[in-house]
């Protein structure tokens, strides 16, 4: 059980983080999203004692700082690299295991779970950037601990190397382990987190069930298709209130907000109004991050501007 | 405690920069002995043999001369030390070179504990690293003695290896905190040797100088506490005197020379109050 409290760091006078508390529940994966520079890893580093900030965070009930082998009760994999490049795979994890008293044994166990056993002795200098991300989560596992940490793990990964991650996660949550991960694949994320985290500029902005995240979304609506659309949609609107919308968006086509399928089936049938179609389109968690963290994001790009005719297409 | 020394442990000895430098150490500790006891060989005037003997001063000063490649006789410098501190440099560089800083702490969270690991750890690598050498050396040495009945007290030769481990790892213990400091190792690495061989160089000069156009020694004088040209009395017994080298004898602490003791008081001193501020950063500040 992760309980972070007040999180809250700042960079010369700018708040990188500020007022973050969340829970982390065993038996669950929480995703932790944010745009670039929302100061996810800088919570991170800072529920690890890492950087200096304010705020508590505890792991069942303790800092990190006050557990003689932390390795065993939270696993962090916080850099894309974290290892001396000539440094054998096997020799790193070796040197984290013995300072938390692991037997070495289980440096082979991991290296085997996270398929780098054939390369156990090379060096990480020619390690692609996903195996540098597998040889990292090797040392987060090493301890076998309650509670896992990931910044985007995910990152280099091939398809089946996340479909693997995935699947791992999965796995260790089921076991009754807190999970908490990073990541900007958000349809991986839709896959494998249980709950989320969401911040912005350093500020909360959702936390709890993705379900009910992707319930605040305004892209979630109801298609109606009837050759009656002018006549249901002025029932539809009369029903509404003001509270949803409903908007022609054909002919015979009508988009509500506001209203269930099933309320909108039943006042059709209620007024002898025919339906062709009647579904319901919920919004994905890309579509809801996005239209939510709109306006949090640090840096943003634009489109570039059309590309200026040269005098000959011109001419043409 | 005992886990970051496990783990600075493991982390020395897993390096391979760690056992090259070593190799480093001992090669330019060796090599440059049989050259200083090639040298002292060929220039030993029979004169100062009595009946095929060597012995007294003269004895222990050709001992201990290729055994530390000169480095007893005032204002000589000793590389093995400064060879030896690049294994300190390295092992605060490579934590902020490759982000290690980050798996290091999440292994041992307490700052403290990994601080205090490195610098006993390292410490005690140079300390076997000078003692290996300076063993070998003395080996070699008397391989280019062969023929000639040398005496020498062991206590002697003792006290001049501790003063050279003392040396050594206060080298060593500087340029790890000036690696924590900038958190720089390439930094750390060229003012290593830039600082006793280029500044206080520098400075020495043009104290000379001024000393020289105002008439007032003070300027230069001053100059015997400047940290390295201090922090090799430690090892500096012989100095030249009247035409030859001979040993100190009855020098006050902050005498001109300064004194092992004054040496030791002065860069010692330096080194600790770096190690101190080396310590409060790294206590402090963002992994």
């Amino acid at each position: 059980m992760i309980e972070a409290r007040d999180l809250a760091k700042s960079y010369a006078g700018k708040a990188a983080v500020s007022g973050l508390s969340f829970d982390v529940r065993p038996g669950t994966v929480t995703g932790f999203l944010g745009p670039n520079g929302a100061g996810k890893s800088t919570t991170m580093r800072l529920m690890l004692g890492l950087d200096t900030g304010a705020g508590t965070c505890t792991f069942d009930g303790k800092p990190f700082t006050a557990y003689a082998e932390p390795m065993r009760e939270v696993g962090a994999l916080l850099e894309a690299k974290p290892f001396h490049p000539t440094r054998t795979a096997r020799n790193h994890l070796l040197m984290l295991a013995t300072s938390n008293r692991i037997p070495a044994q289980r440096v082979d166990e991991v290296l085997g779970l996270v398929g780098l056993a054939d390369v156990a002795g090379k060096k990480p200098s020619t390690f692609s950037l996903g195996m540098g991300q597998r040889l990292g989560l090797a040392a987060a596992l090493l301890g076998n601990p309650h509670t896992l940490i990931l910044d985007e793990p995910a990152n280099g990964l091939d398809p089946q190397g996340i479909h693997w991650l995935r699947e791992l996660l999965k796995a260790l949550a089921n076991e009754g382990r807190s999970v908490f991960v990073s990541s900007h694949l958000l349809s991986e994320m839709a896959l494998m987190a249980d709950e989320l985290v969401v911040i912005g500029k350093g500020r909360m902005i959702a936390n709890g069930p993705v379900e009910d995240f992707t319930k605040l979304s305004v892209r979630n609506h109801v298609l109606v298709r009837t050759p009656q659309a002018g006549e249901l949609a002025s029932l539809i609107g009369a029903k509404l209130a003001g509270v949803g919308s409903v908007q022609r968006t054909g002919d015979s086509e009508l988009t509500v907000t506001g209203l269930e399928a099933n309320a909108v089936g039943d006042l059709a049938f209620d007024n002898r109004i025919r339906v062709h179609e009647l579904s319901t389109h919920n919004a994905t968690l890309e579509e809801a991050f996005l239209e939510i963290t709109g306006n949090a994001a640090e840096y943003t790009a634009h489109a570039p501007a059309a590309a200026p005719t040269t005098p000959q297409e011109g001419a043409r | 405690m005992t886990a970051a020394i496990r783990y600075e442990w493991t982390r020395l000895r897993t390096l391979r920069s760690t056992w090259w430098l070593t190799f480093g150490v001992l090669a330019v500790g060796v090599g440059f002995t049989a050259i200083a006891a090639l040298i002292v060989r060929v220039n030993v005037h029979a004169d100062e043999l009595s009946g095929g003997r060597l012995d007294g001063d003269m004895a222990r000063f050709y001992v201990e001369a290729a055994m530390t490649q000169f480095s007893i006789v005032d204002p000589m410098f000793y590389l093995v030390a400064f060879v030896a501190a690049i294994v300190g440099i390295l092992g605060w560089g490579h934590e902020y070179r490759h982000g290690m800083i980050r798996a290091t702490l999440t292994a041992v969270p307490q700052r403290w504990a990994v601080f205090s690991a490195k610098y006993l750890i390292v410490g005690l690598w140079v300390t076997a690293l000078v003692v290996t050498s300076c063993l070998l050396s003395l080996l070699v040495a008397g391989v280019f003695f062969i023929g000639i009945d040398v005496t020498y007290d062991a206590g002697d030769i003792l006290g001049t290896i501790l003063r050279h481990v003392l040396y050594s790892v206060l080298v060593t213990w500087l340029a790890m905190s000036l690696t924590v400091l900038v958190r720089h190792q390439t930094f750390a690495l060229v003012m290593l040797f830039l600082w006793p061989m280029g500044i206080e160089l520098l400075v020495r000069t043009f104290a000379i100088m001024i000393s020289g156009f105002s008439h007032n020694d003070v300027y230069a004088n001053a100059m015997r506490f400047l940290p390295f040209n201090a922090g090799g009395r430690i090892m500096q017994t012989f100095g030249a005197q009247n035409d030859t080298f001979g040993p100190y004898h009855d020098l006050t602490t902050f005498g001109d020379p300064l004194s092992a003791l004054g040496g030791f008081i002065v860069f010692g001193g330096l080194v600790a109050c770096l190690i101190a501020a080396a310590c409060a950063a790294f206590s402090t500040r963002d992994a």
